[in-house]
């Protein structure tokens, strides 16, 4: 903990600083860069925030972006949910489901067409 | 005798503040102004995102006493570079606890948007500001250097 | 063309059913306790129409808050020091489609703790204490999609364990203690898409260990200690695209991908296998991008193009290859990286009619000769890097497209790269400072424009940015070389000409006229 900081590190951080919060963290945290107006500071986190993932090698662990039409993913060619106006497929966000798979309008995914 | 900088900070609907500072040789010395952003030191590695923030703000990087970031992921000199590589137009370095750092950016490089160092009680009033505010503009002067050195002698 | 996986055919409840189901539950659960949601003490609520995300994270709560509404449809109960769940703790949350209990000490879940959430769909209990999988717990989850278990402790997977979630498509048991495949758990998982198993210790995949996963996209097995991998090891892997192999022992190359129809993507760096064997890619005609750096690996199979039309970017650096195949029928190569082999010769075919491929990089080798027409039909290359090699001469025909041309560290390389050759060129790193003097005034041997081209990064950065890109192995200690980076700041502080970065630049002691003839 930084001497001139008076509270105790958040949660996940191993080393903290006032004006720039996180500056390691803890084993099996993921570091992340949170901008909120002129401030930029260092949060560790268990699950990375909307838009992003969370690779736990190499050290240190960080929140990684997904693709820019995906919302969650698995890694950075996997998605799990796509952002509006997207359809889900087997980890692909599309605008239009392939011709042969139907889309559902309410859950967002291309499915199978049921005869 | 490094060039002396004066920084104008003006806080959204507040008043300005003057601030001084010196201008690191690893940069041209030249008048620099824009949005003022905060960024971590951690930020400005090769490895971490680039937050394609709309180009023409200026950087504010508050610096860690150096054994707290052992393998630091770039010199100070590259951050810099990286900073005007992601739209930075200039880049305010708080050295209060890194005086070190002032070393590494001595070198010329010619990077083309300023460098500036602050430190001691501006800084933490340059900080006051970011801590505070949620925007505020920058503006950074190159300070005449009087046409005598400035003996401290009363005639 | 995308492949139409064949997912598990589940009937799909018509909206009107759902419709009344759902006014059904809503009638008696707001009968139960009134009709206004609350929200837990400290926590902060945010209400969506009349459904209710409660965030309860970072409160150091030491158990699930009673007064939770049955309209929670988000929970965030996550970095608290909850060390054990009651059972009925979640019984009225009907509607709930997301918990959170990541970054807890749960060292076990009770049986029925989650029973009568069908709606769940997401559990999230990584960073938590975990020994083996709460099996009775997830055993009625009909709706649940993604299951976080990663960074515990588990080494034990019960067979049935996740017999309760026929939904479940992403699955995360990396950083834990696993020793050894869960073959007969991963037996009933039909929807299943992604999964990770990286970082634990496994060290050998049997036959048919992933025989019923045949949804699986993407399979992470990286840094693991796998030896050996049974023939039918990926055996029912039938939509599988992504395969990590990386940081692992293997010792032979595994031909248990040839199963693998769709792969597209395969990463095997980091092993030590010593040779590719002949007809290793024929069951792979979608592969489109190979990491193969520090393999250990000494031969490439001749023919090994024959069964790669799609292969986009293949990576070789850092293996003791001695002598390339014709890449020919790679149509569709875009980057090769060979550099840190053992490679002494460019014959005429090995990159011939590759007019897709952008980059080479063939620096650290021990390269001699190149043949004159090893570059005449690559249209479309920019990048070419032979740093450090035993070139005397270079063949230019074929390389008037270069904008990055990279010869450091080729001592017996004299001769001059006059400027008509190379219209595009941006980066030229050449033996000799008298080889720059073609790019500039060389009277003006100091001061050059300083403007600052981005695309002007220090070999350190490049390699730094390199790593970073996730196609090339990281290393953990990326640190850097103090000295090697000032000597680097000495080479970029001049340059000849504004959009042409010439170096070693010349200067006083680097004059423009070759000392030796």
């Amino acid at each position: 903990m930084n001497p001139s900081v008076s509270q105790p590190c958040p949660g996940g951080c191993a080393t903290c600083s006032e004006y720039n919060g996180c500056v390691t963290c803890k084993p099996r945290f993921f570091f992340f860069l949170e901008r909120i107006g002129i401030r930029q500071t260092g949060v560790c986190l268990t699950s990375c925030p909307s838009g992003y993932y969370g690779k736990r090698f190499p050290e240190p662990n960080a929140c990684t972006k997904c693709k820019a039409d995906c919302e969650a993913c698995f890694n950075n060619n996997f998605c799990t949910k796509c952002k509006n106006g997207f359809y889900l497929h087997l980890g692909k966000c599309l605008e239009n489901c392939p011709e042969w798979l139907e889309p559902n309008n309410y859950t967002m995914e291309c499915n199978d067409i049921v005869h | 005798l490094a060039q002396k900088a004066i920084i104008r900070v003006i806080p959204f609907k507040l008043e300005p503040l003057m601030l001084e500072g010196v201008f690191a040789s690893v940069a041209d010395v030249t008048p620099a102004e824009g949005k003022l952003l905060q960024f971590h030191p951690l930020s400005l590695c090769n490895t971490s995102e680039d937050e394609h923030t709309i180009p023409g703000f200026v950087s504010i990087v508050k610096l860690e006493r150096p054994e707290r970031d052992l393998h630091p992921c770039l010199s100070l000199a590259n951050k810099a570079k990286l900073a005007g590589e992601r739209g930075a137009r200039a880049v305010l370095f708080d050295i209060t606890d890194d005086q070190g750092a002032a070393d590494q950016l001595k070198k010329p490089r010619g990077l083309s948007h300023p460098v500036v160092l602050i430190w001691g009680h501006d800084a933490e009033l340059l900080m006051g500001v970011v801590n505070n505010n949620r925007e505020a503009h920058v503006k950074i002067e190159v300070k005449e250097m009087p046409a005598w050195p400035d003996y401290d002698v009363w005639i | 063309m995308l492949a139409a996986a064949a997912g598990p055919r589940m009937a799909k409840p018509s909206p009107w059913w759902l419709f009344l189901s759902f006014s059904a539950t809503l009638k008696i659960v707001s009968m139960e306790q009134g009709a206004v949601p609350t929200c837990p003490p400290q926590c902060h609520c945010e209400e969506d129409g009349i459904m209710l995300s409660v965030d309860c994270s970072e409160l150091a709560l030491t158990s699930v808050p009673d007064s939770l509404s049955s309209f929670t449809a988000y929970l965030d109960l996550s970095m608290n020091n909850i060390s054990e769940l009651i059972p009925g703790d979640f019984h009225h949350l009907r509607f709930l489609e997301e918990l959170r209990l990541s970054g807890n000490q749960l060292s076990k879940i009770p049986g029925e703790v989650f029973s009568g959430l069908y709606n769940l769909k997401i559990l999230m209990l990584q960073n938590n204490q975990l020994s083996r999988i709460p099996a009775e717990a997830l055993c009625d989850l009909p709706n649940l999609q993604s299951l976080r278990l990663d960074a515990n402790l588990i080494s034990v997977v019960p067979e049935k364990s996740f017999e309760g979630m026929p939904s479940l498509r992403h699955l995360w048991l990396d950083d834990n203690a696993l020793t050894e495949i869960p073959v007969k758990a991963l037996n009933n998982l039909p929807a299943l898409q992604a999964m990770t198993l990286a970082l634990n210790q496994i060290w050998h995949i049997p036959d048919y260990a992933f025989q019923n996963l045949t949804s699986l996209v993407v399979l992470h097995l990286h840094n693991n200690q796998i030896q050996s991998l049974g023939i039918q090891g990926f055996e029912g892997l039938h939509s599988l695209e992504t395969l990590d192999l990386n940081y692992n022992e293997l010792v032979e190359f595994p031909v248990a991908i040839r199963t693998l129809s769709q792969l597209q993507e395969l990463g095997f760096h980091n092993n030590n296998v010593k040779a590719i064997p002949e007809k290793a890619f024929a069951g792979n005609p979608l592969l489109q991008i190979m990491t193969l750096t520090r393999a250990g690996i000494h031969l490439l199979p001749g023919e090994m193009c024959q069964q790669l039309p799609s292969l986009r970017v293949l990576e070789l650096s850092h293996n003791q290859i001695e002598e390339l195949p014709s890449f020919h029928r790679c149509q569709k190569l875009e980057e090769i990286s060979l550099q840190h082999n053992r490679i002494h010769e460019i014959r005429a075919d090995t990159f011939r009619q590759l007019t897709a491929l952008r980059s080479i990089d063939l620096s650290w080798n021990f390269i001699q000769t190149i043949h004159p027409e090893a570059f005449v039909t690559l249209h479309s290359l920019i990048k070419l890097d032979l740093t450090d090699n035993q070139l005397v001469t270079l063949p230019l025909s074929g390389l008037s497209a270069l904008t990055h041309l990279k010869l450091k560290g080729n001592p017996a390389l004299s001769e001059s790269f006059p400027k008509e050759n190379f219209p595009k060129m941006r980066v030229l790193e050449v033996p000799y400072a008298y080889q720059c003097c073609a790019y500039g005034a060389c009277g003006n041997f100091f001061k050059v424009s300083n403007q600052w081209d981005s695309e002007d990064m220090s070999p350190e950065d490049e390699d730094a940015h390199k790593r970073s890109s996730g196609l090339f192995p990281s290393h953990p200690d990326n640190h850097y070389d103090m000295d090697m980076e000032d000597f680097q700041l000495e080479m970029e502080d001049t340059k000849l000409h504004p959009n042409i970065q010439c170096t070693p630049s010349p200067g006083p002691f680097k004059p423009c006229d070759h000392l030796f003839e």
